[in-house]
């Protein structure tokens, strides 16, 4: 079970989003990704379009406005 | 992976505009809370560009703006936020669970603001104009914008033609899309003889929407005939739709009432059917969904859910006594009769010093009263070994307590 981290700080969507579907692509199942965005719009279409995937996500609050996306790929 | 357990007072399920609210309250009311929030703290209230509506803000606030507001308040009271779904909830008895991916949340006290969303059409492109970007789903929010614009209603229901209808008082121009035949629709009569009557109102029948145009915003909507299979392009300025709102109930299927549409079923308190357990906000059965209404909501649930937990501790150690024998005297203080039968408590208190006598007061409030099953005062309950032994009701006597209390 690997780690990979996403840094998407400064960027706004869709490009967020778009980099994430292509990272998980790329994972195998069990693997976590961290993406790193502070951009709010990128908290409402990330975890949305990973949960209709069916994989795990929680969020972190890193800084005020900046957050840590947790993805576990389930399949 | 060992689900990690942790307990709170308070888990609010939602960090909308009445989550937050219920979290300021139970906050400041120094209780240990939490908010699990899906995605974004603030709700649907972030999809609003400009709120206008909601008292203190003259010049306006952007929705993000307002509910990050919100946000900073409930943190200085303390509350602790969790930024991921929940996936089932336990509500039954004492201890409610509320599980999310990698805990257990323990709480006295579960308050649920989890929203929903507006139905969508599933059209092509919609995805593109959808909030503040053209397509609508609130009239009471986005009509002074369409000033003397041309706007499309999708929908015939009550909501569709009574929005439809309070659009005309700022549009030139709202036209409708049915997806019925001509003058089928299913909103109510009246309003239905009320919306043909309105000259301002134009409507195309047999018609779903094909496909959302524009460049950054919206400025067609392409419908198609469903007999004919014509495609119709209508150049509008926004698109309103109305065919059916969601709420996030799917978890409490089952287990909590709700309507037809899914909605939670409250009583004026925000109390669901099962004690210590609220709903707030859009999630709940009720008039008008605005973020003014939700703070109302979230500011009746969180005094609600203070008052639950201090009555529960009163009643665990109190009325219970920990298994020891106990007499507890229901009344209400508004009438006379009830006051007078309190000084024969209170020579029972002192001639009896192994029983434990509670005087409760149901003027306030009923909720112990409700926990003893007693529907009303007065009423004398002997407890031992926490369980109630026998009751007087109504008639109560100095002799009658002596013979019940052996």
């Amino acid at each position: 079970m690997a780690e990979f981290t996403l840094d998407c700080l400064g960027e706004a969507c869709p490009v967020p989003l778009m980099k994430t579907e292509k990272k998980i692509n790329e994972m195998s199942v069990g693997d976590v990704l961290v993406v790193s965005i502070d951009h709010s719009c990128a908290m409402k279409n990330v975890p949305e379009w990973a949960r209709k995937q069916g994989h795990n996500v929680e969020i972190e609050e890193v800084d005020d406005g900046e957050w840590e996306i947790v993805i576990e790929k389930a399949k | 992976m060992e689900k990690k357990t942790l307990q709170y007072d308070v888990v609010i399920i939602g960090g909308g505009a009445a989550g937050l609210t219920a979290g300021i309250y139970c906050g400041r009311a120094k209780l240990k809370t939490l908010i699990i929030e899906k995605t974004l703290v603030g709700g649907l209230a972030t999809y609003t560009n400009e709120i206008e509506n909601y008292p203190g803000f003259p010049e306006g606030a952007t929705g993000l703006g307002l509910m990050d507001l919100f946000h900073k308040q409930a943190k200085k009271f303390g509350v602790e936020f969790k930024l991921t779904d929940v996936r089932s909830v336990s509500l039954e008895g004492d201890v409610k669970k509320v599980e999310t991916f990698r805990n257990i949340f323990e709480a006295k006290a579960v308050i649920i603001g989890s929203g929903g969303k507006p139905r969508l059409t599933g059209a092509k492109n919609e995805e593109l104009y959808l909030y503040d970007k053209g397509i609508s789903f609130c009239a009471t929010c986005d009509a002074a914008a369409n000033t003397g614009k041309t706007v499309m209603v999708i929908g015939s229901g009550d909501a569709a033609i009574e929005e439809g209808m309070f659009l005309t008082k700022f549009a030139d121009k709202v036209i409708v899309s049915v997806m019925h035949d001509t003058g089928k629709m299913d909103c109510n009569e009246i309003a239905k003889a009320q919306a043909l009557a309105n000259p301002k109102m134009e409507f195309l029948w047999n018609t779903v929407v094909d496909s959302f145009k524009g460049d950054e915003r919206l400025n067609t909507v392409v419908l198609k005939n469903v007999k004919t299979e014509e495609l119709i392009p209508v150049p509008v300025d926004s698109c309103f739709l109305f065919i059916g709102y969601l709420p996030n109930t799917e978890i409490f299927k089952g287990v909590l009432d709700m309507n037809r549409g899914g909605y939670l079923i409250t009583n004026d308190r925000m109390e669901t059917n099962i004690p210590g357990v609220y709903a707030v906000g859009d999630v709940r059965d009720k008039f008008l969904k605005q973020v003014a209404t939700a703070v109302g909501d979230g500011a009746v649930a969180g005094y609600g859910a203070e008052k639950y937990l201090s009555e529960s501790e009163i009643f665990e150690q109190q009325i219970m006594n920990e298994g020891n024998p106990s007499l507890v005297y229901i009344y209400n203080a508004v009438d006379a009769h009830s006051r007078e039968l309190l000084s024969v408590f209170k020579e029972f208190e002192q001639s009896h010093q192994s029983i434990r006598v509670s005087c409760i007061d149901t003027y306030k409030s009923d909720g112990l009263a409700k926990r003893l099953g007693v529907q009303s005062g007065p009423c004398a309950v002997w407890i031992k070994d926490c369980r109630i032994q026998e009751q007087i009701d109504g008639c109560i006597t100095k002799e009658k307590i002596e013979q019940m209390c052996k």
